[in-house]
């Protein structure tokens, strides 16, 4: 009996060996490519691009994955490049900016057909635009387009008051902190101005309304509209008596002066407005699917698209098939017949798709960190390059201890993000709020600010770029200088005093995130001597806490950029209720932003955003970690499919290569 | 009474002879004990000879080492050593797999009780409530276990016995996973013990106990539970393993267990990721994960088989 | 008995609508929202969103309407994925998920009878216990370890299947991984089923005065002992057959499989309320029937039963 029982035992042992053993064959067996490396027999590219999309409308989801799908199914007035991502012209062929930034005149191509053979006009845009922002729309990005004039009232169902037949305006009510934040000073009088350099374009009377000054807009809702006059009493006398107007669709600042030409006008300067069309929420919407069908337009069967590409066939939580679109103004241009987007969201399931070669390419952050150092010797597949996404710890300065600025200081700089970025291989430390790889020129202009900053605080230069930077010493000394002494007994510190049992370090669950907070928890025990317990946290219950601020201690933010200009991340702090989770509100850094925002020269408005950005850093409101890279693999075979900063892809540029020798050998080489 | 108890010291002993002819059961018994004794002790002195535990990450960042002298099963992702993690992770696991199967018996026990006693009416009422709570799904159960009391509701007795243990909000939260997981596995046990009451109410004993005056209380938790004990032993030796695995899938779906802490579970789903690159990480935690539900099912086949009452007709 | 049948299944509506209700109970109260999400809503859109879902609705008018619309058998669209509605997910998740429990549970029912059988016949040999330890490695191990460790051997170092993915229901080399995984753990608790029942029975009287007529061994298990050796893993089948439908989840993550499962796992993360309860309804349904269907079969098993 004895003897049979030990057998399974030992048998059970021998097949755990052997397995141990065959996979240590298996990893250290090197050859050229990662798994199969066959191109698919006909034009068709496999991808996996994240999750289930959550819609086809392009006006409804917000992900990544969708942003994606969205590029080959639509296509916007401008598009992004494929390698950079700066805005082309697509279905805009070019087009014209007022002096002041704050209205553009598109020209349309005039051979851009829907998929169905109608022709795309500007009227399509200004549809589009104008259901985007409907209430009955609820789209959540339509927040993106708040900068249009009127927009945010019609989306916000807010109200126009007109007493004695004529409209109240904005500026005989505005408050008096708040004028200067709306109207800055160089922006005396608008009406004089001219609106595009280009006098071809006939005045119209919409036009005339639009660059009208502002009308005085408040809530549709009266319970509001008692709030708002509690907090500015001037308005009190424009509420009574006054008959009250809806902003409708037909007030926001989109025209069509023609068939082809399209005017957009905004409520205020916005330099970065054009880089933010690309975005999804402003790509088109067919109006003739849309109202013959209502809900049900995304149907494959009903669905009209004005990209490269249509859908051929979508099997949710499967696949998603879109095919070439012969409609398409370049479909002569388009190479791939087929395009499959797998949805697939666990990683490992993915890496075993590309290794057994049921998939060509995938989207970025999908390769644990741990198989980092076994995928980089792939030259000729995987992508690593700089990416326009950051992460922070975000610390709530409303309660202590982190109301104290101190504190905040210890903790960024006894955190070594160096370690940090080599530990997480695939990120590179981050010492600012926005991270170097937006714009050379935004860099230069950072640089010359923080010179000039140097030379007035006196510091050697040594001293002032290490500022930020790991310093354990100095940190210590903050905590001390906050009231926290650090005591150091054998080589092992401890800070006694800190109440770091009523404080927390808050995630979502993910790996990643995980990793990241034990990495940084062991750095604080280790260099302050406190330990900051950890708490993860399921995605849904973390982002409402964080969001209202309603955590002790510090959380994570996580951010990648909208569009690619610095104000995508210095905004993150902008206004009273922002995305910066640490309940950060400066008028002061407000005000230094909308000022940049007014600034007609773009070299002045990045030193003017540079040195709003430093005044924020001074104040610490969280601590900046790493800059992500974009950490994906694509088969050797795969051709114009480029790492850009955001893994938005131009799917009509790639194709599939069958030539072996024309096949990308080392992938550093691609993006030149 | 005298002699009752006397003949269920006899039973009890004619079991403890019937198992330990039973080599697999007794194997896995000796495992298992092992297994508490190591995870009890082994924490403190891996980190009196190496100064590793489950939340220490070197500085000089040995990520994903194999297994050496200095890490006996070699390191993780964050360069935490695997053997220290392994070991808490395994009090970690058998505390969630005890604790919830002991918060599963107490709910389970007295619910089946009740119902299977007075029957009819009450008993289809309690069975039905039952069928509903079981269609309820568990996974939001728990989020709403974990979140609602999470934080800053904690109540104040998980706060209390924190105080007293240590371990701070990750220890809460684990304590309120004991909780949830006994929360929704408590269903089978009421059923288990109902079915036993029921075929008991009706024997003499417990007309016996009613006719001297005995109260209903009385009844039910000094004779029928006490008479009831072999199943219920069982079936807990079977849920311990089954929680365990229901941590490991709530680690699977990342609300399980909460960093810098770990279960075999958690360090299993960890290491899978992996498994192509560092086996090691999925094998030392999975092999041990394994080897003890291994025994704990072995043992509770055995149990069955020792307390079978079927069994004595021969 | 058709009185007893019918009482069960009058009861199950309300049964289901009480286990709906309370599960929309929690789902209120869990923290975020369907719309939560990383970015944070202006006041003025998320305003549009609870007054387009009737969220600004008192709590009772929500949940009354909530209850009609079941009651209707109107699910409504998913929350999260507005294209599709929680009718139609279910239509197309269901028999993926099915398909695949099914056939596991085919083949754990093979695997399971067939080492059970032999454990009790053999009670205490070496082949008891090699069988019931191969058996007992579907419920010690648990299976988003097996089905990686399956993928890497068969998909990754061989190249013989494929390593996830759907491709229909014909797309058998796709199945075969999958199924395979998913049978180990229920061949485990068939197994270890079948091995106690066939104990128990074996012992019994009616076994023993089958023998004392003189039948053949082989008649007496295949004909007597079987029978009534199978009840547990009657009892066993109902909920299990229920469970598989929406069971599955870390098979069909692992080898992203379009089932219920998953969608069910997700839209509990999400909070798509319409999704959830709906799929709630759905299921609880489903498994208050097959707890039915097993009191049937133990009636018709058991000649001792009588309803």
């Amino acid at each position: 009996m004895k003897r049979h029982c030990f057998n399974n035992v030992r048998l059970g042992l021998a097949i755990i060996a052997l397995s141990v053993f065959a996979v240590g064959c298996r990893t250290s067996a090197n050859s050229r490519y990662f798994g199969e490396t066959v191109p698919p027999t006909r034009n068709i590219l496999r991808y996996v691009t994240g999750p289930e999309p959550e819609s086809l409308d392009p006006q409804i989801p917000d992900g990544q994955p969708e942003a994606r799908i969205f590029l080959a199914l639509y296509e916007g007035l401008v598009e992004y490049d494929p390698k950079d991502l700066h805005p082309v012209p697509a279905i805009a062929e070019s087009w014209e900016i007022s002096r002041k930034i704050d209205e553009f005149v598109f020209h349309l191509r005039k051979d851009a057909k829907w998929s169905d053979g109608k022709p795309i006009t500007a009227s399509d845009f200004v549809y589009s635009f104008r259901r985007g922002f409907a209430p009955e729309t609820v789209s959540r990005t339509a927040e993106l387009g708040y900068f249009i004039k009127y927009a945010k009232a019609f989306n916000a169902k807010s109200v126009f008051v007109k007493k004695n037949n004529q409209f109240l305006l904005a500026k005989d009510f505005a408050p008096a902190t708040e004028a200067k934040t709306n109207e800055p000073e160089n922006n005396k009088s608008p009406e004089n101005e001219q609106a595009v350099s280009s006098s071809a374009i006939a005045e119209t009377e919409f036009h005339q309304f639009i660059k009208s000054p502002d009308r005085l807009v408040v809530s549709g809702d009266e319970k509001e509209r008692a709030k708002a006059v509690e907090v500015n009493p001037a308005l009190k006398t424009a509420l009574e008596d006054s008959e009250f107007v809806p902003v409708k669709g037909e007030d926001i600042g989109v025209e069509a002066i023609d068939d082809y030409t399209l005017r957009i006008t905004l409520r205020q300067s916005a330099p970065f407005f054009l880089g933010l069309l690309a975005h999804q929420f402003f790509r088109p919407v067919p109006q003739q699917a849309i109202e013959k069908y209502g809900k049900a337009w995304t149907r494959p069967e009903n669905i009209v698209t004005s990209g490269a590409f249509k859908v051929k066939e979508h099997k949710p939580y499967d696949v998603l098939k879109v095919e070439k679109n012969p409609n398409y103004w370049d479909a002569q241009n388009v190479k791939l017949d087929e395009i499959d987007f797998y949805s697939v969201e666990e990683q490992t399931t993915i890496l075993n798709l590309y290794k057994a070669g049921s998939i060509d390419a995938f989207s970025n952050h999908m390769i644990p960190a741990s198989w980092v150092d076994e995928m980089r010797p792939f030259k000729d597949e995987y992508l690593n390059f700089p990416e326009i996404f950051t992460q922070y710890y975000s610390m709530n300065m409303k309660k202590p201890p982190f109301d104290n600025l101190k504190v905040r200081q210890a903790f960024n700089l006894s955190i070594d993000k160096v370690a940090l970025a080599e530990f997480r291989k695939t990120q590179k430390p981050l010492y600012d709020l926005s991270p170097p790889s937006i714009s050379s020129e935004y860099e230069k202009a950072r640089s010359a600010v923080s010179e000039e900053l140097r030379l007035k605080s006196n510091t050697s230069p040594e001293e002032w770029a290490n500022r930020n930077h790991f310093n354990p010493e100095r940190a210590r000394q903050l905590l001390a200088e906050a009231g926290f002494a650090v005591q150091q007994n054998n080589n092992a510190y401890t800070c006694p005093s800190f109440p770091a049992d009523k404080i927390a370090l808050s995630y979502n669950t993910f790996e990643s995130n995980r990793l990241v907070a034990e990495f940084v928890q062991a750095q604080w025990k280790q260099n302050l001597g406190v330990i900051v317990p950890l708490k993860n946290m399921e995605f849904k219950t973390f982002l409402p806490m964080k969001n209202a601020v309603d955590y002790d201690g510090l959380a994570l933010t996580l951010w990648s950029a909208d569009y690619l200009d610095p104000y995508t991340f210095l905004g993150l702090q902008y206004g009273i209720s922002n995305n910066g989770g640490s309940g950060y509100y400066d008028p002061k850094y407000d005000r230094m932003l909308d000022e940049a925002n007014s600034e007609l020269n773009p070299q002045t408005r990045y030193e003017k955003l540079a040195r709003a950005e430093a005044y924020a850093m001074n104040q610490q409101p969280f601590i900046p970690l790493t800059v992500g890279s974009t950490n994906w693999m694509k088969k050797p075979y795969v051709k114009g499919l480029y790492p850009n900063p955001g893994t938005l892809h131009s799917w009509k540029y790639v194709y599939i290569e069958r030539d072996p020798s024309k096949w990308d050998s080392n992938v550093e080489n691609i993006m030149k | 009474m005298e002699e009752e108890i006397v003949k269920s010291t006899s039973l009890w002993r004619d079991a403890w002879r019937r198992l330990l002819k039973n080599k697999l059961a007794v194997l896995g018994l000796v495992v298992v004990a092992l297994m508490v004794v190591a995870v009890s002790i082994g924490p403190a002195i891996v980190e009196m000879t190496t100064g590793f535990t489950y939340d220490y990450i070197d500085k000089t960042l040995t990520t994903s080492q194999p297994p050496s002298l200095t890490h006996l099963m070699g390191t993780d992702d964050n360069g935490h050593d695997i053997f220290a993690r392994v070991l808490m992770g395994g009090r970690i696991s058998l505390m969630v797999g005890v604790i919830s199967t002991f918060v599963s018996l107490i709910n389970g026990v007295s619910y089946g009780a009740i119902a299977g006693y007075f029957g009819g009416g009450i008993d289809n009422l309690m069975m039905r409530i039952v069928d509903v709570l079981y269609a309820i799904p568990y996974i939001l159960i728990v989020i709403v276990l974990l979140s609602v009391f999470g934080g800053s509701n904690t109540p104040a007795w998980i706060k209390a016995i924190v105080d007293v243990f240590g371990g701070g909000q990750g220890m809460s939260q684990i304590i309120l996973l004991f909780i949830a997981l006994g929360a929704v596995s408590w269903l089978t046990m009421a059923r288990v013990v109902r079915g036993q009451i029921l075929s008991l109410k009706n024997q003499e004993f417990v007309m016996a106990a009613r006719a001297t005056g005995v109260s209903t209380f009385g009844i039910i938790f000094k004779h029928l539970i006490p008479n009831t004990l072999g199943p219920i032993i069982v079936y807990s030796t079977l849920t311990i393993p089954s929680v365990m695995l229901s941590e490991a899938f709530l680690s699977f779906l990342g609300i399980g267990v909460q960093a810098p802490y770990a279960s075999w579970g958690s360090l299993s789903h960890d290491g899978i990721n992996n498994i192509a690159i560092f086996p090691w990480q999925l094998i030392f935690p999975g092999v041990t994960m394994a080897l003890t539900l291994f025994s704990l099912n072995f043992l509770g086949d055995g149990l069955r088989d020792a307390l079978d009452p079927q069994q004595r007709k021969f | 008995m058709l009185q007893f049948i019918l009482k069960r299944v009058v009861i199950i509506v309300p049964m289901a609508l009480v286990v709906v209700s309370l599960t929309w109970g929690l789902v209120r109260l869990a923290p975020g929202n369907f719309y939560t999400s990383e970015k944070k809503l202006s006041p003025a859109i998320e305003k549009n969103i609870r007054e387009k879902y009737g969220l600004d609705k008192p709590v009772l008018q929500q949940y009354l309407i909530m209850i009609g619309n079941i009651v209707r058998g109107d699910f409504g669209d998913s929350l999260k994925y507005q294209d599709q509605s929680v009718n139609e997910i279910l239509w197309r998740t269901v028999p993926v998920s099915a398909t695949i429990g099914i056939l596991a549970y085919l083949l754990a029912l093979l695997i399971g009878l067939t080492t059970g059988t032999l454990a009790a016949l053999k009670q205490n040999s070496s082949l008891d216990y090699g069988s019931m330890a191969f058996a007992m490695l579907g419920q010690s191990v648990p299976n988003f370890v097996i089905g990686p460790i399956l993928v890497l051997v068969f998909s990754l170092w061989l190249y013989w299947l494929p390593p996830a993915r759907w491709n229909g229901f014909l797309g058998i080399a796709n199945l075969i991984l999958p199924v395979v995984t998913l049978a180990l753990i229920y061949a485990a608790y068939i197994a270890r089923l079948t091995r106690a029942g066939m104990l128990e029975v074996l012992r019994s009287d009616y076994i023993r005065t089958a023998r004392a007529k003189g039948l053949s061994e082989r008649a007496v298990i295949f004909r007597h002992a079987l029978r009534g050796g199978l009840m547990p893993v009657v009892s066993f089948t109902g909920p299990a057959l229920a469970g598989l439908l929406a069971g599955t989840v870390v098979i069909e993550r692992i080898f992203a499989l379009p089932g219920l499962g998953n969608v069910f796992i997700q839209s509990c993360l999400n909070r798509d309320e319409t999704l959830i309860l709906g799929i709630v309804a759905f299921v609880s349904v489903l498994i208050m029937f097959a707890n039915l269907a097993v009191d049937i079969a133990y009636a018709y098993l058991d000649p001792r039963i009588r309803y």
